[in-house]
């Protein structure tokens, strides 16, 4: 049992870390999906791509990201997403907490590695 | 020999395998179902097609036709839509769905009941059985059935009934629709309880039937 509870921890943990790069990826330029999903991969923050999709569409829906067509060499239009001034906002906030969470979760560890040396 | 259909898969054009059609097509429509409360329904389902065609085109390297292999691989790398759950977007949605279908009178689960001819001891209905209610390993559903046999003599009888009355998952898509999605707990307890009542109804009936025959002989 506890290995799928692991499982869903991680998977937690990887949702709430997976909006912040998939903004942090669409605010340096326009991306396409496919090229979102190869970073993503890369950094091994998916493990099935169907994730991605809803994800885009619930950002697209708040307003955080929009979207255009433009033409492609192989294949029918594509759809560029982009970031917009709120979610630019959004994600400089969501950046902060991060930070701050990655104090604390280090803070914690070498507080814990501290005692391990002294005891 | 395979026939083979045309489809325009998020606007690139495929021949695929009639068995791998079918197997896109359930997988399309699950989907369809996950997210059929959501606003943003007809588009993601059509993000996902554009996606899934250029990874065929990726795997057939060249080939022509789509066959069972690549539609595995690829809805391997996509997911199931289980698996995109780990979004809040399902939450509301699913719960909307289920409103929804409440509405209408009818709850659509996209399961189906099989006997599973892969995993069978007997007739596989155990192991279908299992596959419906989302149980890993069918030696617990057999278990049941041998201990209802030891207690009481159910167990036989109510397989052999089963046997009988579900059929076996012969194509693809059966075998698809006999795993279905995992059923939330409420749900199986809901199936349970509408299947224990028609059952009720059924054997009332039956009764009734054998009474009045038993008082005609009389």
């Amino acid at each position: 049992m506890s290995d799928v509870k692991l499982e869903n921890t991680k998977a937690q943990m990887r949702k709430g870390i997976l909006e912040l790069c998939v903004l942090s990826i669409i605010s340096k330029e326009a991306s396409y999906p496919t090229d979102i999903i190869n970073e993503l991969k890369e950094a091994k923050l998916i493990v099935v791509e169907g994730t991605l999709y809803p994800l885009l569409n619930r950002l697209k829906d708040a307003s955080l990201l929009e979207y255009n067509w433009r033409e492609s060499k192989s294949g029918p239009p594509r759809k560029y997403y982009q970031i917009t001034e709120s979610g630019q906002d959004f994600l400089s906030s969501l950046k902060e907490t991060w930070e701050d969470l990655n104090q604390a979760v280090n803070y914690s560890q070498s507080k814990i590695k501290q005692n391990e040396q002294n005891s | 020999m395979n026939k083979t259909v045309s489809i325009n898969l998020g606007g690139y054009p495929f021949h695929i395998n009639e068995d791998a059609f079918e197997y896109v097509h359930q997988y399309l429509e699950s989907i369809r179902n996950h997210f059929s409360a959501s606003d943003g329904c007809d588009e993601i389902l059509y993000d996902i097609e554009v996606r899934m065609a250029e990874l065929f085109q990726e795997h057939l390297k060249g080939r022509t036709i789509v066959s069972m292999k690549e539609v595995d691989e690829v809805v391997q790398v996509m997911g199931k839509p289980e698996d995109f759950g780990a979004e809040p977007l399902e939450q509301p949605s699913y719960q909307q769905n289920r409103d929804k279908s409440y509405k209408k009178g009818s709850i659509k689960t996209g399961k189906r009941l099989f006997r599973d001819p892969d995993d069978q001891k007997l007739a596989g209905v155990c192991s279908g059985i299992s596959a419906y209610f989302g149980i890993d390993d069918p030696v617990w559903v057999r278990l049941i059935f041998v201990l209802f046999t030891f207690f009481g003599g159910f167990g036989v009888m109510t397989y052999l009934v089963l046997w009988f009355i579900v059929p076996e998952a012969v194509t693809s898509s059966d075998k698809l629709a006999m795993k279905g999605e995992p059923t939330t707990v409420e749900n199986i307890a809901k199936k349970v309880e509408e299947e224990i009542n028609e059952l009720g109804d059924k054997i009332s009936e039956w009764g009734k039937e054998f009474g009045s025959k038993k008082k005609r002989h009389r």
